[in-house]
């Protein structure tokens, strides 16, 4: 029996489909004529766990190359090859989370800024590069989006107290 | 209609704002299609946010000029450094570069820039000419008859992605899984929402696409440290001037490879997920198929140039026709586009072009003058492209995720709409890595709604749920929707087993009976032809069969 990345995925998604098609009991019904809320969603789900069977069972008979043994020897190798998204999941769920506190202009530089200089280095020259960067793109793309288009965008606490 | 078309020519070409957006489009376009690493899609997806504040009109002409300027943005890439900058210029490079390698680089490019204006002219008639006569036809769809037509849109779309087909059917079901979260639009029920009241709105469409499409292309970018360091190109070629009196001499004298190449374009456009990376492939393997000179391909031959590059633009205005006649995207671009339209309260399907006439001609107008914006700043376009060249990929991808972030809040002025971006761009990019492919999960979410609100209409009309299979064009799609399922096991069976020799047969066969059951007599001819071409085709095979 191979136990490979399809078998873990499959597993995981029919887990999923278990939540979901849990959940779908409890959709209200109104009860109005014609086709009910649930109804759609759980056709849905039941076909989403037979196509997840189907790749739990090809996963475990047919042999594939993505051996799990050979991932979980190479696990820092893996961390390093996914080190560049890392980065920038990390970066973008702290922008998120200082949002409205630093705003779109300053949360947007300070993202930027950050983001460069994790992913491209910190040479002094590189920093000031970066920093120029940050300043010059999200100052065009928030004065095109706040006064090209009307769009308000997060002001920020930090400068509203200023 | 004359007063009408003359309307939408003023709308587009009487109206500077529009011209100058669709300026500024072609030439994002042509920059994005030129880089490696980012696709037309993704420039379209980016510029949709900037839409918003525009008329439905000048959103779309925008859209459309960043859509045919991408096309012909790959082949300067292709060409000068023999990177191909999208997927849809692969085929250019086998003829382009070495035609530039031998010192005719001016050539080279005049014979892809015009091909590619002569491809895109052609499918632009196609267009205007086929998208109202498939819109009468529209006309006769039952919610059966569309409910069935979005599962065969799904399903040809899993077959043509390439790939596992399991995989692509779990990424459709995921998509439409997720445009079924929030409020349904029926009942107004609350559905998945897990007590949290900002899911209760569902998940916009425009946060899901770009987090899916160009959130996770960007961080697959960046993934290899030393590439993303690097500039785009190391080698950034250098500006050429365009032979263009020449170029179109040679490609009229070729126009039976230009007319093959750009109807070949437009069938690729016309089947759902098969766009550009397919269409300019298959043109030029008939191109060279049909040569005379074959031994000359791939050393510089001017039809393998001709064939590819009028093949991708021919395919927009494929894909646009589905679009316009049915409200069925053709590929990622005009999923967008009907993304776009929605965003304006306009819901495209067989009524759009009666309902909509001056946007609807409006559209054919801006895709005839975006291709006279494309050859016109193709010069222009050149410099820039040498400049952005020189930009390393980390810098451009930590400059357009602030921007996805500050386009994606546009929509509705909310923060969750990034948050919903961010978690999408996650999914997409492990689906990624994982072998799924994201074309299914994202017509699944645009067609979703659109799916279940036919099914709820055809089961409130009546609760024979028979009628799927019993009406005529419910039938017909259906069956295409099987036949497209088994195309991929079609392609792997070996050429000479039993089943693969019936496929074709079969399925014409089988086709014929829903032809047949509609009223028509042009249909019934049809069906005839498909019966007797199946059977003679069935009795060969049997006979080969026999014979083995």
């Amino acid at each position: 029996m191979n136990i490979n990345k399809d078998t873990i995925v499959a597993i995981f998604l029919l887990l999923f489909c278990g939540i979901m098609i849990n959940n779908s009991f409890e959709i209200e019904d109104p009860g109005y004529q014609g086709m009910k809320a649930s109804f759609w969603p759980t056709v849905i789900l039941c076909l989403l766990s037979v196509m997840c069977l189907v790749m739990l069972i090809k996963s475990v008979v047919y042999k594939t190359d993505n051996n799990l043994d050979a991932i979980d020897e190479n696990t820092t190798n893996i961390f390093f090859k996914f080190k560049n998204a890392l980065i920038c999941f990390f970066m973008f769920v702290l922008f998120l989370t200082f949002l409205d506190y630093l705003g779109m202009l300053i949360g947007g530089i300070l993202f930027v800024f950050g983001l460069l200089t994790l992913l491209g280095g910190a040479s002094p020259k590189k920093l000031f590069n970066h920093f120029i960067i940050s300043i010059i793109t999200i100052g065009i793309m928030w004065s095109i989006f706040t006064f090209g288009l009307k769009v308000i965008l997060p002001e920020g606490e930090l400068l509203r107290i200023w | 209609m004359i007063d009408v078309i003359l309307q939408a020519f003023a709308s587009i070409v009487l109206d500077p704002v529009t011209l100058g957006l669709m300026l500024i489009g072609t030439l994002a376009g042509i920059l994005a299609g030129a880089i490696p690493g980012f696709t037309i899609a993704m420039g379209v997806i980016l510029t949709l946010p900037f839409t918003f504040g525009m008329t439905a009109i000048q959103g779309l002409a925008t859209m459309l000029g960043v859509f045919v300027g991408g096309f012909s943005g790959g082949l300067m890439s292709c060409m000068l450094t023999g990177i191909p900058g999208t997927p849809s210029s692969v085929a250019t490079t086998f003829d382009g570069f070495p035609l530039v390698r031998s010192g005719r680089p001016g050539l080279a490019l005049g014979l892809g820039l015009w091909s590619s204006f002569f491809g895109g002219m052609i499918s632009a008639v196609i267009l205007v000419a086929l998208a109202p006569q498939l819109a009468f036809l529209g006309l006769e769809f039952g919610p059966w008859d569309y409910f069935s037509l979005i599962i065969f849109a799904l399903t040809i779309t899993v077959s043509l992605s390439g790939g596992n087909i399991t995989k692509g059917l779990i990424a459709g079901l995921l998509g439409l899984f997720a445009a079924t979260v929030g409020e349904d639009e029926i009942n107004g029920v609350a559905r998945f929402t897990f007590g949290f009241d900002d899911f209760k709105q569902g998940f916009a469409f425009l946060p899901v696409l770009i987090g899916l499409f160009a959130f996770s292309q960007l961080l697959t970018d960046v993934e290899d440290d030393k590439r993303a360091k690097s500039p785009l190109m190391s080698q950034s070629g250098s500006v050429v001037k365009v032979e263009h009196m020449k170029a179109i001499s040679i490609i009229l004298k070729r126009w039976v490879n230009l007319f093959r190449s750009s109807f070949i374009g437009i069938f690729t456009g016309i089947l759902p997920a098969a766009g550009g990376s397919i269409s300019n492939i298959l043109a030029y393997d008939q191109a060279k198929k049909a040569s005379k000179n074959r031994s000359n391909f791939g050393k510089g031959e001017y039809d393998g140039v001709i064939a590819p590059e009028a093949a991708n633009n021919a395919t927009a205005g494929g894909a646009l026709i589905m679009m316009m006649a049915l409200g069925i995207p053709g590929d990622i671009v005009t999923a967008v586009m009907l993304g776009a339209l929605m965003i304006h309260n306009i819901i495209p399907g067989p009524t759009f072009i009666q309902d909509e006439p001056l946007l609807a001609y409006g559209v054919f107008i801006a895709f005839f003058v975006a291709h006279f914006f494309m050859v016109g700043l193709q010069a222009f376009s050149l410099r820039i492209f040498l400049l952005v060249t020189k930009i390393p990929m980390y810098v451009l991808a930590s400059v357009i995720l602030a921007y996805c972030a500050i386009g994606v809040f546009a929509l509705h002025n909310i923060v969750f709409d990034i948050w919903v971006m961010f978690f999408f761009g996650i999914i997409g990019y492990f689906m990624k890595k994982l072998g799924f492919p994201l074309a299914p999960m994202i017509l699944g979410v645009v067609l979703g709604r659109l799916a279940e609100l036919n099914l709820a209409r055809a089961t409130g009309i009546s609760d024979d749920l028979m009628l799927f299979l019993t009406r005529p064009w419910s039938m017909f799609f259906l069956l295409m929707a099987v036949i497209s399922v088994i195309f991929p096991f079609y392609q792997n069976a070996e050429k000479n087993t039993p089943f693969s020799r019936l496929y074709v047969p079969i399925s014409m066969i089988a086709l014929s009976l829903p032809l047949f059951l509609m009223d028509s007599p042009v249909r019934m001819v049809v069906a005839s032809i498909l019966v007797l071409s199946g059977g003679y085709f069935l009795y060969k095979s049997y006979n080969n069969i026999k014979a083995t």
